[in-house]
């Protein structure tokens, strides 16, 4: 193509672009203003006259809303971070049980893998916090001198108390992401040669120490891309939060959406706050990425 | 056929006892793991035979399946659930019917605009509101609907983001990137929210309408990057090529890049569908009766109330079930396709 036809053509889209957001812009401001509702973030300050069940910092129902956004966005913090370090957990023990020379252990982890992914998170989610949690009975379970006790209210650890609702989000979003985390590890392990395989085993390293010692450190630059995605959309799901009563981003904007029917302005904090969170995962990553293939270089 | 079965048998038990039995602590760990495995099966089996009370699936199975279709009219629905099965059916067995055989995506494209008139009703048939549509039937239109619309805005999506237009590109990456960061259910919070605030007043979309599309602008980003993935992969010597036999731009992006970036894409846009059609449950939060939230209005039925483990465990089989045979189907698909390449 010819430059003038080029700068023409991108002129011809940006008309009509710019037409088209102007007609939803206007047809956006009319239905604004016959529901009474202007643009602007003023009522952010205002209180939030709502009670959140769970806060890590100090809250209370008379603090502004922007608090109570804040809240909900350390919320989100706690249940990703803790159930992103959970899954990794489960997720390599399967990928290396799939991996193995055990067949009983690799079919086990075979039909964790199948039945989890085949199943949709919600339901999964669902399933912890009615049957797993809310189903246990307070004189059933566990109660070891004040010390330990697991209740239907949730885990108290000495005084370190967690809710039902914050222990059936993550080990839900835990197992769920642990299944695709583990395909992604054991794909990183057969990436690597089988050369390296019979060499450590030539070398009389035991069966575990040649896992850890020679493959793994040889999977880790495929395996990282990988588990950075996985941990974002660990990041998206944890919004269904709200399927269990959990107060984190997600809801909160919910709550406030019905309190003050102000949806485009809680759309935008949403954008915000998940960019916030997509870059400290993603820089994180980039970070602990880095770092391996230093380490890589200097041995 | 016999002998072979024999002697391959024999040949896997003597690779058990290896692999199993190999020293005393892998021999320990085995037996501990066949203990454990019997013990689970046993328990589950007399769970699910003796302990289990089915009555709250059996008696509420139309629900499930129709929702709140009106009684009378509840074959429309299950005709449509019935020929896609029937289609899936002769779509793996691969059919003798060379018409059939040939015109297989047609008929597959076809079930959308007859599964609508039998949904919906018109000209024949007594017509039917979208809010008695339900259970696995609004799950399939939700997938199916959504797939389709957001198959061809993806396409579009990863050729403009593949565009030598500065522009074009920009907008496009904005939107793609945009899409892929925030979670799906705030795109189908605000679909339901926004999609009538960005509307002229007096025209008016229904929740299902309105939910399709939300699915089809998140799906559509990800299957853009599939796409993307696959028309990177194709060599530029194909356009070179394309571009001395004298076929145009369009004509290029045609009959040389789409097809090849679709079949390279496959597996990954069937991952899409399988994931569309599970995410459907979302809208079980936003006050659609699909599937899970069908099983949550019957749990909320006092004379149910309390059986979450077997509405549960239900639900999660009919969902298994339907996830295995697309995956089945899609295998099917990337095998014929891969014949298909090897014959070129």
């Amino acid at each position: 193509m010819k430059i003038n036809q080029k700068i023409f053509l991108q002129f011809g889209i940006c008309i009509i672009l710019f037409c088209l957001i102007g007609i939803l812009i206007n047809n956006l401001t009319v239905n604004l203003i016959r529901t009474g509702l202007g643009f602007n973030f003023s009522w952010l300050f205002k209180p939030a006259s709502f009670a959140l069940a769970e806060h890590p910092l100090p809250y209370t129902s008379s603090d502004s809303y922007a608090w109570a956004l804040f809240i909900g966005w350390l919320n989100s913090l706690k249940v990703i971070v803790s159930s992103l370090i959970l899954a990794t957990f489960l997720g390599t023990i399967i990928a290396f049980a799939r991996t193995g020379k055990n067949s009983l252990l690799g079919l086990i982890s075979a039909a964790y893998i199948t039945i989890i992914r085949q199943t949709p998170l919600l339901l999964q989610l669902m399933f912890w916090y009615f049957v797993g949690f809310l189903g246990l009975k307070d004189n059933m379970f566990i109660h070891i001198k004040n010390i330990f006790n697991i209740t239907n209210q949730g885990i108290d650890f000495s005084g370190l108390f967690f809710s039902s609702e914050f222990l059936a989000l993550s080990l839900g979003l835990s197992i769920f992401t642990s299944a695709y985390i583990a395909e992604v590890i054991r794909g990183g392990i057969i990436s690597v040669s089988r050369g390296q395989w019979e060499a450590f085993r030539s070398l009389g390293l035991s069966e575990r120490k040649g896992l850890i010692r020679i493959i793994l450190p040889q999977a880790l630059p495929a395996i990282i891309p990988g588990l950075t995605s996985q941990y974002l959309n660990l990041a998206k799901n944890s919004t269904l939060a709200i399927a269990v009563g959990y107060s984190d981003i997600y809801a909160i904007n919910d709550t406030i959406i019905n309190q003050t029917g102000r949806a485009i302005e809680c759309f935008i904090i949403l954008l915000f706050s998940f960019l916030l969170l997509n870059l400290l995962i993603t820089n994180t990553m980039e970070i602990i990425n880095r770092l391996i293939l230093n380490s890589q270089k200097h041995t | 056929m016999f002998k072979i079965n024999i002697s391959s048998i024999i040949f896997s038990l003597k690779n058990l006892k290896k692999t199993l039995f190999s020293n005393l602590f892998n021999t320990i760990i085995s037996l501990l793991i066949i203990l454990f495995i019997s013990k689970a099966c046993f328990n589950t089996f007399e769970w699910l035979i003796f302990k289990a009370d089915w009555k709250v699936v059996t008696t509420n199975l139309p629900l499930y399946a129709f929702g709140s279709f009106p009684p009378n009219e509840q074959w429309r629905p299950a005709t449509w659930i019935i020929s896609l099965l029937l289609l899936s059916i002769l779509t793996l067995c691969g059919p003798e019917w060379k018409w059939l055989r040939k015109n297989l995506l047609k008929v597959w494209v076809g079930t959308i605009p007859i599964g609508l008139y039998l949904l919906y009703g018109g000209i024949g048939l007594s017509p039917i509101m979208s809010r008695h549509l339900g259970g696995l039937t609004l799950t399939i239109l939700l997938t199916i609907c959504s797939s389709f619309l957001s198959l061809p805005f993806g396409i579009v999506l990863a050729l403009c983001r593949q565009s030598s237009l500065p522009f074009v590109e920009k907008l496009s990456s904005i939107y793609i990137d945009v899409m892929r960061s925030i979670p799906l259910i705030a795109v189908l919070f605000f679909g339901q929210l926004l999609i009538p605030l960005f509307l002229p007043v007096g025209i008016e979309i229904d929740r299902v309408w309105r939910a399709i599309f939300a699915f089809s602008l998140f799906v559509s980003a990800y299957i853009a990057e599939d796409i993307r993935g696959g028309l990177q992969s194709i060599p530029n010597t194909q356009i070179e090529a394309a571009n001395s036999l004298g076929l145009n731009q369009y004509q290029i992006i045609q009959f040389i890049l789409i097809p090849q970036a679709i079949r390279i894409a496959l597996p990954a846009l069937t991952n899409q569908s399988i994931g569309l059609f599970q995410n459907t449950s979302l809208m079980a939060i936003l006050g659609l009766v699909e599937l899970l939230g069908i099983g949550r209005s019957i749990l909320a039925n006092p004379e149910f109330i309390g059986q979450y483990i077997e509405v549960y465990v239900w639900l999660a089989s009919v969902y298994w079930m339907v996830c295995t045979i697309m995956a089945v189907l899609a295998r099917n698909l990337e095998q014929k396709m891969t014949i298909n390449q090897a014959n070129f």
